[in-house]
């Protein structure tokens, strides 16, 4: 048979880092070119395949954080450190960084969204020259919900970040939804701003709702979409909206052309 | 005025209230017949009835306000449905002939009904080909399916469609319509293995609910026909009762058989000094105990495989005797 | 080249393509339909011409020849993934117009959509092609109006006229094969309708925005989300991944994919729970819309063929051509409301 797409590969788990009960970032072994907002189809064990974002980017790895699902136990995803997993991917368009270069860049992300823009934080956090300004406005349903915790005080020497809890906040977070956030954000020059919006569906139509009313045009808002991607090329239909496939076209799209997906 | 009461109503007519006249008793086994008949049963009615006839409760037509000298003009005027309808004719010209086994009632079954299970007027035809006319007291119903629409279980016998239901796994998109039916509509006899309905033979009742909501035909039905027979339901004014399940997964030859093989235990045990000569074969299986009629019953029956035989039965049922 | 045949010199000719291939047509499943006493007409292996369902629509379209419902895709086990051998005999299909032209728009989504599907491919390419010819077409056809009635995309053509098999055989593999069996030849153009009883129109002026309609929302209450209409349908191609593990610590097992339908419950459900299309009614408008629409605005041709099962299937007696004729007057409600 021809090249099988179907057929995953063995990645070998360097790391396992346990962000909160149910969330974990396994760093996997990868050698291939991938961009920040795309994706792997990770088979987990127990549970089957999922479309996961890839949520960091390093030297031959990729972090892809999983969020446990059902009755799948603690014990597979702590005994797994120097075992392997099947991937494949990586699929999906992805962020492209120079959209955003000399720009005055505001991430909105919530919950599990976080994932597929940390490349974009990390990168530019690295790059500062690259870009005008950075500012991450991220939003958790409380503190033990946080992800990529230690990324958020290594961002915040660099860049703005807004890190908030729907709820029990208490002395150390901020409490509020991160569409509070937007009105404030200062821009030296509207015109060169651009932001990307990524999380559940409600939080990302009240955001971008938000960013419109400060005044960002269509052309400046990006957006990543989850949807249930089962192959990953095209073909199961679970994830098409109108003509659109997710999985091919996006998950990444400019707003202006996100906007007309109705599902 | 001198009248035979006892002939009349072995000649399915009635003593009535009214002095004088009689009613004709139209039995239509299956409760199914064709429309032409109906205008027949008009023009009786219009000729020597009071105009007007009664649907009754066990499927036949009855046309009241006869004259009792009108007999064997309204007896000619059946001949054509009692030929239609294939009743067996002992004297023939003499119009239906009545006796202690009632009509066979059935369900509209599955000439209309996508729940019916079979043609439930086809079986109780050959029913009534095998066991009419007959003195002694049996009340035979059939319904297509669990939903028992035809209350099968106030019968002596009462049958019920069962479907064996088969799964062809590699058809199965797993959608989950059959596990839901189940649950929802019947026992739930499905759950889910590997993505697939298992089912549980010990639960299944045989609705063919899982066959009607597959999507796909990856259910079908076994095209062998299973029914479940009930036993000695009855109404009446000692106790009331409803019929006992006694073989799930029978067979159409050995219900015939179990049925002929009572109307022998029944010649055999019957109080011959009951009121009319008639007694519910549920108060003989009292007096002879279940396993006597159960001897009987199943003398020379070859059930098939999957057949199950409840056994020992006990009824329940109210008691107006205090 | 066009060849008249006994059905005893077709059979001939069918034994000698069964050397070769596994013959699929529509033929009766005795008792095979969900109720009681009713037969069932799908595609299944036959040997025989006589076994051929001609004066039946069969209720489920030849599509599961290429797509099979249930597919394994690989097993797996800790260390490695093992392909499942591929049937290595071909196939000959026997079917109607309608549906051949389905087969462009399964291409399109396997081959073309992304990359190649590699178990579609190597089946496709497996398979030859028998028209059956349509001298009348069924209540529920709309092939005219889809312009899918006629087809030249066959190995060989199949009509009963005339006490006789007529065989139009552009297959040159094929034609000392009938030719030998032929009582004679002569041009043979295979049946079509020119006039259907169902008649489809979808407007031209079709956009995305007929989703605002109210139209939809009848079927909330109508529809009760089966997916019959998806399974009998020949251009439909969603499946779902399933998983089966075979040990308890879910490191072997299998992969297969499995038939999914949009209008079924689970479809778009996206991880974490919720779903982005909940009603009935919203799930008619997707497979409505991606049928007259969307299909069409990524390929450029439309994807339904007018072959009418979904109307024949649908126990709630929704009618697919029906709503699709409700389009104009959707479009109309729209624009009327956007003037206001």
């Amino acid at each position: 048979m021809k090249q099988n797409e179907y057929v995953p590969f063995l990645s070998e788990i360097i790391e396992v880092i346990r962000h909160t009960e149910i969330e974990y970032t396994f760093r996997m072994k990868y050698l291939g070119d991938v961009k920040p907002g795309q994706f792997f189809e990770v088979s987990i064990p127990k549970y089957g395949e999922a479309p996961i974002s890839v949520s960091g980017i390093g030297d031959g790895t990729i972090d892809l954080t999983i969020r446990r699902v059902g009755k799948v136990t603690n014990e597979i995803f702590e005994r797994y450190e120097g075992g392997r997993m099947l991937l494949r991917g990586p699929y999906g368009n992805g962020f492209c960084l120079d959209d955003y270069k000399g720009k005055e860049l505001v991430i909105v992300a919530g919950g599990t969204g976080v994932s597929p823009v940390r490349g974009v934080m990390d990168h530019f956090a690295c790059h500062m020259p690259e870009i005008q300004s950075l500012t991450m406005i991220a939003g958790f349903k409380s503190p033990s919900d946080i992800l990529f915790r230690d990324d958020f005080s290594r961002w915040s020497q660099r860049a703005r970040v807004i890190l908030t809890v729907d709820s029990g906040g208490g002395t150390e977070y901020r409490e509020g939804l991160v569409t509070a956030y937007i009105p404030g954000l200062f821009f030296t020059d509207l015109a060169n701003a651009a932001a990307i919006v990524v999380g559940p569906p409600a939080m990302m139509r009240f955001s971008i709702q938000a960013l419109k009313n400060r005044g960002l045009e269509d052309s400046q808002i990006w957006i990543s979409l989850e949807r249930k991607m089962c192959c990953g090329i095209g073909k199961c239909g679970h994830c098409r909206i109108n003509d659109t496939y997710v999985c091919l076209d996006g998950p990444v799209f400019p707003y202006a052309k996100g906007r007309a997906l109705i599902d | 005025m001198d009248i035979n009461t006892k002939a009349l109503k072995k000649n399915a007519f009635r003593v009535t209230k009214v002095r004088g006249k009689t009613a004709s008793r139209i039995r239509v086994p299956g409760g199914h017949l064709d429309a032409k008949y109906l205008s027949m049963i008009q023009e009786i009615a219009e000729a020597y009835g009071d105009g007007t006839v009664h649907l009754t409760n066990r499927q036949g037509f009855e046309i009241p306000g006869i004259s009792y000298e009108d007999m064997p003009k309204v007896n000619e005027m059946l001949q054509p449905i009692i030929d239609g309808l294939d009743i067996n004719q002992p004297v023939l010209g003499n119009g239906y002939s009545s006796s202690g086994t009632r009509n066979i009632t059935a369900c509209i079954g599955n000439k209309v009904c996508p729940f019916a299970c079979y043609d439930t007027t086809a079986f109780a035809k050959r029913i009534e080909k095998a066991v009419f006319p007959n003195d002694l007291h049996f009340k035979i119903a059939l319904t297509g399916c669990p939903n028992d629409c035809a209350k099968v279980r106030m019968h002596d016998f009462g049958i019920m469609g069962m479907t064996m239901p088969r799964l062809e796994q590699e058809r199965c998109v797993s959608c989950g319509a059959c596990i839901k039916a189940c649950r929802r509509k019947s026992v739930e006899a499905l759950t889910t293995v590997n993505y697939r309905p298992q089912r549980n033979a010990e639960k299944c009742i045989g609705c063919g609910e899982c066959v009607l909501n597959c999507p796909v035909s990856a259910w079908s039905r076994n095209p062998s026909k299973y029914y479940r027979l009930t036993l000695f339901g009855r109404s009446g004014k000692k106790n009331p009762r409803l019929g006992e399940d006694f073989i799930l997964w029978a067979d159409e030859d050995s219900i015939m058989k179990i049925i002929l093989n009572t109307y022998h235990y029944v010649e055999h045990y019957i109080d011959r000094t009951a009121p009319g000569g008639k007694e519910h074969i549920g108060y003989i299986v009292d007096r002879t105990g279940f396993e006597e009629y159960k001897r009987w019953a199943l003398k020379d029956v070859s059930l098939p495989p999957e057949a199950k035989i409840c056994t020992p039965v006990y009824w329940k049922g109210i008691s107006y005797i205090r | 080249m066009g060849y008249s045949l006994s059905t005893e010199a077709l059979s001939e000719v069918f034994k000698h393509l069964s050397l070769e291939y596994d013959l699929y047509a529509p033929r009766l499943y005795p008792k095979g339909g969900a109720f009681s006493d009713t037969d069932l007409v799908r595609y299944g292996k036959i040997s025989s011409p006589e076994e051929i369902v001609l004066h039946e629509k069969s209720r489920f379209s030849w599509k599961e020849t290429l797509l099979p419902i249930s597919q394994t895709l690989f097993y797996f086990t800790e260390g490695s993934v093992l392909e499942p051998e591929q049937e290595q005999k071909g196939a000959v299909i026997f079917l109607r117009s309608c549906d051949l032209h389905a087969l462009k728009r399964l291409n399109h989504i396997y081959l073309q959509n992304g990359p190649e599907d590699p178990y579609y491919r190597d089946r496709r390419d497996k398979l030859r092609f028998v028209l059956i010819g349509c001298k009348e077409p069924f209540s529920s056809c709309f092939c005219v109006d889809m312009g899918t009635n006629k087809t030249d995309g066959y190995d060989f053509s199949l009509d009963w006229e005339g006490d006789f098999w007529q065989i139009d055989c552009p297959n040159t593999e094929w034609q000392e094969l009938f030719r030998r069996h032929a009582v004679c030849e002569q041009a043979v153009s295979p049946s079509y309708v020119t006039e259907t009883k169902t008649r489809v129109h979808i407007p031209d002026h079709l956009t995305a925005d007929v989703i605002k309609s109210t139209i939809w929302k009848e079927y909330d209450s109508r529809c009760i989300g089966c997916g019959r209409c998806n399974f009998v349908c020949p251009t439909c191609t969603c499946f779902t991944m399933q998983d089966l593990f075979y040990t308890d610590n879910g490191k072997a097992g299998e992969r297969r994919r499995v038939w999914a339908s949009c209008m079924a419950d689970g479809f778009s459900d996206v991880a974490g729970g919720g779903s982005c299309r909940k009603t009935c009614g919203e799930r008619m408008r997707y497979k409505v819309l991606h049928k007259a629409l969307d299909f069409k605005m990524k390929s450029g041709f439309q994807m339904c063929v007018g072959c009418g099962r979904c109307d024949d299937a649908c126990p709630e007696y929704i009618s697919f051509s029906h709503c699709l004729n409700r389009l104009p007057e959707a479009i109309k409600e729209v624009n009327s409301d956007e003037a206001e």
